[in-house]
């Protein structure tokens, strides 16, 4: 994200992404809910002139339902900060309360129920923002939820994430809206290793964005925005390869990196007899590797669509690629050898 | 206990600035204006609230810029938007 504010002349933005920072550190180290409130206000103020150009009919779109959908999350967190600080309820975590305060949370997430925006500003937004958006923007509402949840609420969200996440990738044409249903689905995945301990989702959290991160450097470098741009023939071999370890990956298929926090998340689930969750997570893990397969095995394999004029110029460089793909497969196997 | 009943205008007041929030206007200053009233409805809870505290009031000047902050942000899209598109129906979105 440095190196791309730097290349394209905007170093002027580099200030508010050292005060994104900040907020997200603000937010999760406050003493009291209040001191979370102001950090997510910052947060969505140092955001919006990171994503808003005005030379660009789209982005002002994108900007302005991003601060709608965000800023009615937060006064409505305001809200429910205060009644909980009027009526007293600091220790008694199922009731109303705490679900309101969870529903404007989720809401800032995007996670289901409250999703419908964020696959419509995903579109808008350029790779790099979309990185910021899908992983950084996440950390502080996630840590907020863990404060003070409802547990039976939060378990029948978490089975509207992973549906919704799954169903609704599947008639995608966008990569950035594909990306933006596997975030909901991976959100739902989050929230219970939230609720199960922080080390947990802090773990499940770092190998996500790592793959976001990956796939996202890939689909920047070669300017990709739709999948029909995935069909060409004269693309490097490696870079193909490498196309299908991040998907793959993040899909949680096993020799790769993405199997390991879902088989963490797992075992705690079948240990504590949670059969049902068990089911649903395993089966629309299944609809999002079947959506994933279904592209790369088209770009992969067959003569699909030849485009003779695009000269991909990735023959010097290959270093980025060749370490996201090592770091991709052999990283669980690597991870045996830490002694902790 | 008459001093009870002030509770209901804060929810109601809340509720009510939700309502228009949500509801489908020709103009996007309607909305930004329901936000504002939101923040009005929040102000006076919180006036409420921290008059039980011996007349603190330090942290509703810190809520006051805050919320200021975030109307001026809205203002700030809103007149990016005027810019770009001419107006600011809600009409003249194309995106899904």
């Amino acid at each position: 994200m440095f190196f791309f504010i730097l290349t394209n002349n905007n170093s002027n933005k580099m200030f508010f992404l050292f005060i994104l920072f900040f907020s997200t550190l603000i937010s999760i180290s406050s003493n009291s809910w209040f001191g979370c409130w102001i950090g997510l206000e910052i947060n969505l103020l140092s955001f919006i002139p990171l994503i808003s150009n005005s030379k660009n009919l789209l982005s002002v779109e994108t900007s302005l339902k991003y601060f709608l959908t965000q800023s009615l999350a937060s006064i409505n967190f305001l809200f429910m900060i205060l009644i909980k600080f009027s009526l007293l309820k600091n220790f008694d975590m199922n009731n109303i309360i705490s679900i309101m305060m969870n529903s404007s949370l989720l809401m800032k997430m995007g996670s289901a129920p409250f999703h419908f925006w964020f696959p419509n500003i995903v579109e808008g937004l350029s790779w790099m923002n979309n990185f910021m958006l899908m992983t950084w923007q996440k950390i502080s509402p996630m840590i907020l939820l863990s404060y003070y949840f409802n547990k039976n609420f939060l378990i029948f969200m978490i089975i509207m994430n992973l549906i919704i996440g799954s169903l609704g990738g599947l008639n995608q044409t966008s990569l950035r809206k594909l990306l933006a249903f596997s975030s909901i689905n991976n959100l739902g995945w989050m929230i219970f290793s939230i609720m199960i301990s922080e080390n947990l989702w802090l773990f499940y959290f770092l190998i996500y964005s790592m793959m976001i991160f990956m796939m996202i450097s890939l689909f920047f470098l070669m300017n990709m925005y739709f999948m029909n741009q995935l069909f060409i023939n004269n693309m490097n071999f490696f870079i193909k390869l490498n196309l299908l370890i991040n998907f793959l990956s993040l899909g949680g298929l096993p020799p790769f990196m993405g199997f390991m926090p879902k088989w963490i998340i797992i075992n705690f689930l079948l240990i504590n007899k949670f059969y049902f969750l068990t089911f649903i997570f395993m089966m629309t893990s299944l609809i999002i590797i079947y959506y994933y397969i279904r592209i790369i095995y088209s770009s992969f394999m067959f003569n699909y669509f030849k485009m003779k004029w695009v000269n991909l110029l990735m023959k010097n460089n290959m270093s980025l690629i060749n370490l996201s793909s090592f770091i991709s497969i052999s990283s669980m196997i690597l991870s045996t050898f830490i002694f902790m | 206990m008459l001093i009870y009943d002030i509770w209901f205008l804060f929810i109601y007041m809340f509720f009510v600035g939700n309502l228009i929030f949500v509801s489908k206007n020709k103009h996007l200053l309607v909305v930004l204006l329901s936000l504002e009233f939101i923040v009005l409805s929040i102000f006076f809870f919180f006036l409420v609230l921290l008059m039980f505290i011996d007349y603190d009031m330090y942290m509703l000047m810190v809520f006051l810029v805050f919320s200021v902050c975030e109307g001026s942000l809205g203002l700030s899209i809103l007149v990016s938007m005027i810019r770009s598109h001419g107006n600011d129906y809600f009409q003249s979105f194309s995106m899904l």
